[in-house]
């Protein structure tokens, strides 16, 4: 299939209308396309409902998974589907959108334009696209919407993706530690007003959507709910003494996120980067306590190796953008724990 | 929504302003041969601004002696710097630099002129603004860049950086050794003195409320600005979203502001990106396309700590007043299929955004995405 890249914002003209209210919309092939060790599929769901502590119902977007195996990623599921692949493996990841143009960008992943899912320097899938990419280092990494970023992030379009070394999981990276227990923590914050006017475009042509101004009321860590993350089992942590234990963590909320842990934690690898493969930078210890504090988007891969036996704290605390106060008058705050046996 | 048809800057002053084209050449004037001192001369004007989506916002901003807005000052390391601030404003301001002590100017009265004396210190990236009433000035527009060139700024092995040797660390070194040398690093080395190879991207927010109160006069109290601002503009170097960047060869505000912000060349060009937060929200810009070194910070008093453990990250954490450079350096994007590279049905350039990914800083009024903080950068060709 020829591409017409003057449909795009690679050839095309940008103006001010493609670049916000009235972007490329596209369904085109795949250029410099090869042969995938990997297919990926991913289709845009807007069905999702939680029901949250107070007894509300809030609704959510997200990635199903058609391929998946397990009944509930065929739906409606959140945090979106873990992508997992290995380094080196050239991945075609098939985005299918619905009614709307939607699009993924795999974040931190770092291919050629028209696989990085930017709307208005490339295009937005109107119907379907192959995303291809071939992941070149290991670590932890997410995958977005890129359209109307502000509120299809905030609406729970984002899963995460993980690149193990060519050894597959419970290794770092090739020559480096193993880890028996893992756990993947994405904290979330949610302002359940974005969610009442479900418009896909909110904003986009120049109306007041009130998408400047987040205040969050629900707290999650990987998909539950901070009354129930201490003992959840998506969160909380089990292991036994002498285990290694790899904690990959993604700010997916719009706060700054700020971790405490009631052991020590070597920070191994960051925005998928493991620290040390470079001259100039090597791991760096947490002791306990320690405030440990990210970014949105960022991500850091926190290795625990417990001397002893115990149950450990874990605190998550959701710091707003301008006053740095804890969200929601002080109650944007989720806790776990970490149980060594 | 409309596009504005007019001028971007008014001046509200009743002194009568030059249309402001965008200034980003060096205001630096070196007063004798043997170059060691310089005089700067800026000044404080009220002006009308045009938001992203044409609405209307009083500011404040600094102009250069020249008549544009938002002046970036460079100077050499050690050099003896006298900078004059002339206040045409109707309330009294002030100056200051953190980490630079003596860059403190007493209490302009308006129409008044006061000057700063000092020497400029280690090469680096530096903030300066309007400490009066804080956070208030600065948050309606006062600030700027100042850039300090180091006197002596290449590693032992003579890689060139924007550090002084003294402040160096064996980690940014090795880094700064490594580029154009390491196989991961084919290309050049960072060029100093080439603007290429130097972005400012200077962050601020605007809530126009705000601004309006103080352009109708109302006084506010500096200690409630935090828990009331509710920014609806987003800026770098004052620009937002379309402006921010060259598209098809042309740009909105004009050709030299947005080559000042968009990172532009080959592969093996490494580019340093001096970023600053001159506002009140912490930012989190989120770069494409490759990742970024994290080579420096502004410590509590102001100096520059240059790291000794630089991460590579996608995104970095800019909190009110945070000084970063980071360096991008333009390395093959590393997830494009190895088999690909270069590829030959997608042309070049790549073009790559840097977004913040505090998201709410991708709004204009309320909505209108991405026409708030965010740029992209091009890699022209591959190195052949």
């Amino acid at each position: 299939m020829v591409i017409d890249f003057k449909k795009t914002g690679v050839k095309g003209k940008v103006t001010f209308s493609t670049f916000g209210c009235n972007v490329f919309q596209e369904s085109p092939a795949t250029p410099d396309k090869i042969r995938p060790d990997v297919v990926i599929e991913r289709a845009v769901h807007t069905d999702g409902r939680w029901n949250t502590p107070d007894g509300k119902r809030v609704r959510y977007w997200g990635f199903a998974d058609p391929l998946s195996p397990i009944a509930a990623d065929r739906v409606a599921p959140y945090p979106s589907p873990l992508i997992r692949v290995r380094q080196g493996q050239v991945v075609h990841t098939k985005l299918k959108s619905k009614k709307n143009a939607h699009t993924i960008h795999h974040h931190g992943i770092e291919p050629t334009t028209f696989n990085d899912g930017v709307g208005h320097v490339s295009f937005e899938v109107q119907t379907e696209y192959s995303y291809q990419w071939q992941p070149a280092h290991p670590g932890t990494f997410f995958y977005h919407c890129h359209r109307n970023t502000v509120l299809h992030f905030e609406m729970g379009m984002f899963g995460m993706l993980i690149v193990d070394p060519p050894e597959g999981p419970g290794t770092l990276y090739s020559g480096g530690p193993t880890y028996q227990v893992e756990r993947i923590w994405v904290a979330d914050d949610v302002d359940p007003r974005w969610h009442i006017p479900n418009e896909h475009d909110a904003g986009l042509c120049g109306e007041d959507a009130g998408l400047n101004r987040f205040e969050p009321k629900y707290f999650l860590i990987s998909g539950v709910f901070n009354n129930k993350t201490m003992l959840d089992s998506r969160v909380a942590v089990e292991a036994k003494l002498g285990d290694r234990i790899l904690i990959r963590l993604l700010n997916a909320s719009y706060s700054i996120l700020r971790l405490t842990l009631g052991v020590d934690a070597l920070l191994v690898s960051v925005d998928g980067r493991q620290l040390g493969a470079e001259p100039w930078n090597s791991p760096k210890l947490f002791p306990a306590g320690s405030r440990i504090e990210l970014t949105t988007a960022s991500r850091f891969d926190l290795l625990i190796t417990p001397t002893q036996r115990g149950v450990f704290g874990v605190k998550f605390e959701f710091l707003h953008w301008i006053t740095g106060k804890v969200q929601a008058d002080g109650a944007g705050i989720a806790q776990t724990r970490i149980i060594v046996k | 929504m409309e596009r504005r048809k007019f001028l971007k800057y008014g001046c509200a002053a009743a002194v009568a302003m030059p249309a402001a084209s965008w200034p980003w050449a060096a205001l630096a004037r070196e007063v004798e041969s043997e170059q060691d001192r310089s005089e700067l001369h800026i000044s404080i004007e009220p002006v009308d601004a045009e938001m992203i989506d044409g609405q209307i916002v009083y500011m404040l901003l600094f102009f250069s002696e020249d008549g544009k807005p938002r002046p970036v000052l460079r100077v050499r390391e050690g050099d003896e710097i006298r900078i004059e601030i002339s206040n045409n404003d109707t309330a009294p301001h002030g100056f200051a630099i953190p980490g630079i002590p003596a860059a403190t100017s007493e209490l302009i009265d308006p129409g008044d002129r006061r000057e700063v004396r000092f020497t400029a210190p280690v090469g680096g990236s530096y903030l300066f603004f309007d400490p009066t009433k804080a956070p208030l000035n600065r948050i309606l527009g006062l600030h700027g860049a100042l850039i300090v060139e180091p006197r002596l700024g290449t590693t032992p092995a003579g890689s060139p950086t924007p550090f002084s040797r003294a402040s160096q660390t064996p980690a940014l070194q090795a880094l700064f050794d490594a580029l154009g040398t390491a196989p991961r690093f084919p290309g050049q080395k960072w060029k100093p003195g080439d603007p290429a190879r130097e972005k400012i991207w200077v962050f601020s927010q605007t809530d126009p409320t705000l601004n309006a109160r103080v352009a109708s006069g109302q006084s506010v109290d500096p200690a409630s600005i935090m828990s009331s601002f509710l920014p609806r503009y987003f800026h770098i170097n004052g620009l937002s979203g379309f402006d921010t960047a060259v598209h098809n060869g042309t740009a909105s505000e004009g050709i030299e502001a947005a080559e000042a912000i968009m990172p532009e060349g080959k592969q093996g060009q490494p580019t340093l990106l001096r970023t600053m937060n001159a506002g009140l929200s912490t930012h989190s810009p989120h770069i494409h396309g490759n990742h970024v070194m994290e080579l420096s910070e502004n410590i509590a008093n102001g100096a520059i700590d240059v790291r000794k453990n630089i991460l590579e990250v996608d995104v970095w954490r800019l909190s009110p007043l945070a000084r970063k450079d980071m360096l991008l350096p333009f390395e093959r994007p590393p997830d494009i299929p190895a088999a690909k590279w270069p590829p030959k049905e997608e042309p070049f350039p790549l073009r790559y955004v840097m977004h913040c990914h505090t998201e709410m800083s991708q709004t204009a009024g309320g909505g209108n995405y991405p026409q708030g903080l965010v740029t992209h950068w091009e890699m022209t060709a591959p190195i052949e």
